[in-house]
């Protein structure tokens, strides 16, 4: 495994490298936070910002939610093992040009969540240590994944159906709505989202357990089959909602139905926007 | 009093909603409890519909289409199967008896096979009982 530091200097030089040729417009990697233990999210766009980058096990951030929406044509984007899933969903959805990114691929395993101080493994989220495509690699290719990412869903799939509405009701009741879910997310980029529309309107817009349930419902609908489980709407929730283990199920059940794991492959459909005459109707029993 | 549900059907104009149509030409006799809702096609229907209709007091869904390969629009009930498939495991992940929610085929010529299912579906849901989870509580 490469160290974290080393990590860093090969990401500074490559994208030093890459801003003087002006191979690309800008870098998005990250930045110096207030303390090592928050670094931020960081836009290099000349060869001596480039200094600034830094590279550790709290850098979680995934920056395809940055690219999603960036003007500029051509950029370069520091991705871990589920930030290029993301980035190969979003091509595959047509929102990236594969030709205009340069990804710098960084197999990135034991990282840390800030807040908790829990490392992040196939138990959690970003189950996957290695980047899926890249250009550069900025370290050694780390062996995969011993678990299941999907493990963890065991003592949530144990619980009678009573007993899970119990334990979703009480998260979802939780809920501030504050989007930083959706924020967070790279796969939420709907404009405007199906929550700030007040006709139809799906829920009301105070923070009530019946609104916050549609809301959480259909965002993890709209995640079925996209979902690349990076976990950023889990860090970024305030309240500390488990998201992740629904979109991990979700994510599970399009697997198991439609042999496909999101972001995978460039050359893949999105589950839901394809379909196989094979399907067959016992998926819908 | 006998619990009796609310049930929202959510019919393809093509094929479902052609079948209710000749139940009732036939004048063949399936439960009441059914409210249905034409819609061009089953592609139509968004997930959102099922779980708002819950919230707004439906103790069942039952959506009907076009028989796969059959479809109006050549493959818009392909589409709508993989999201339905992913709404009935949402629904039980999420602890709602997925018993409540059903999709069928029912062709144009299916008179009998609707009636059918709507009194198969409305007994099901009766077994249940009324659907409290997602209804929103006024009081």
């Amino acid at each position: 495994m490469t160290a974290f530091k080393d990590i860093e200097e090969r990401l500074k030089e490559k994208a030093k490298d890459l801003l003087e040729k002006g191979e690309v417009e800008c870098v998005f990697a990250y930045g110096r936070g207030y303390d090592e233990r928050h670094p931020r999210p960081y836009v290099a766009k000349t060869k001596e910002d480039a200094e600034n980058l830094v590279f550790n096990e709290y850098c979680t951030f995934n920056l395809a939610r940055y690219a999603v929406k960036e003007p500029r044509k051509k950029i370069a984007v520091a991705a871990k093992g589920a930030d290029s899933r993301a980035l190969v969903q979003l091509i595959q959805e047509g929102k990236l040009k594969r030709e205009n990114l340069v990804i710098l691929g960084i197999p990135a395993a034991g990282m840390v969540d800030a807040k908790s101080g829990l490392t992040l493994d196939e138990k959690t989220t970003g189950a996957f240590a290695n980047p899926v495509v890249y250009d550069v690699l900025l370290g050694d290719k780390l062996p995969e994944a011993k678990n299941s990412p999907y493990e963890v869903l065991g003592e949530l799939e144990g619980l009678s159906g009573d007993g899970r509405w119990e334990f979703w009701r009480k998260e979802f009741a939780r809920c501030l709505r504050c989007f930083a879910c959706r924020k967070a997310c790279p796969m939420c980029y709907c404009d405007p989202c199906f929550m700030d529309q007040s006709r139809p309107r799906w829920a009301d817009k105070s923070p009530t357990l019946d609104g916050n349930t549609m809301y959480h419902l259909t965002r993890f609908y709209h995640l079925a089959g996209r979902c690349v489980d990076c976990g950023e709407c889990t860090r970024a929730c305030p309240v500390d909602i488990p998201l992740y283990l629904f979109h991990k199920r979700l994510a599970k059940d399009c697997e198991e139905m439609f042999n496909q794991a999101a972001g995978m492959k460039l050359e893949d459909k999105p589950v839901l926007v394809d379909f196989r005459v094979e399907d067959g109707d016992e998926i819908l029993l | 009093m006998d619990f009796e549900p609310k049930i929202l059907g959510i019919a393809c104009n093509w094929c479902t909603y052609t079948g209710a149509d000749l139940a009732g030409t036939t004048r063949l006799k399936y439960p009441q409890n059914i409210r249905v809702v034409r819609v061009m096609c089953s592609s139509r229907i968004n997930p959102s519909f099922i779980f708002r209709a819950f919230q707004l007091g439906a103790d069942g869904v039952l959506v009907g289409g076009c028989h796969p390969g059959d479809c109006h629009y050549g493959t818009g009930n392909m589409y709508a199967r993989r999201r339905l498939a992913i709404t009935k495991k949402m629904l039980e992940f999420a602890g709602i008896e997925p018993g409540r929610f059903r999709v069928e085929w029912i062709s144009a010529s299916e008179g009998n096979r609707f009636a059918e299912v709507v009194g198969e579906f409305t007994g099901q849901v009766k077994g249940l009982g009324p659907q409290t989870k997602l209804k929103i509580k006024t009081d």
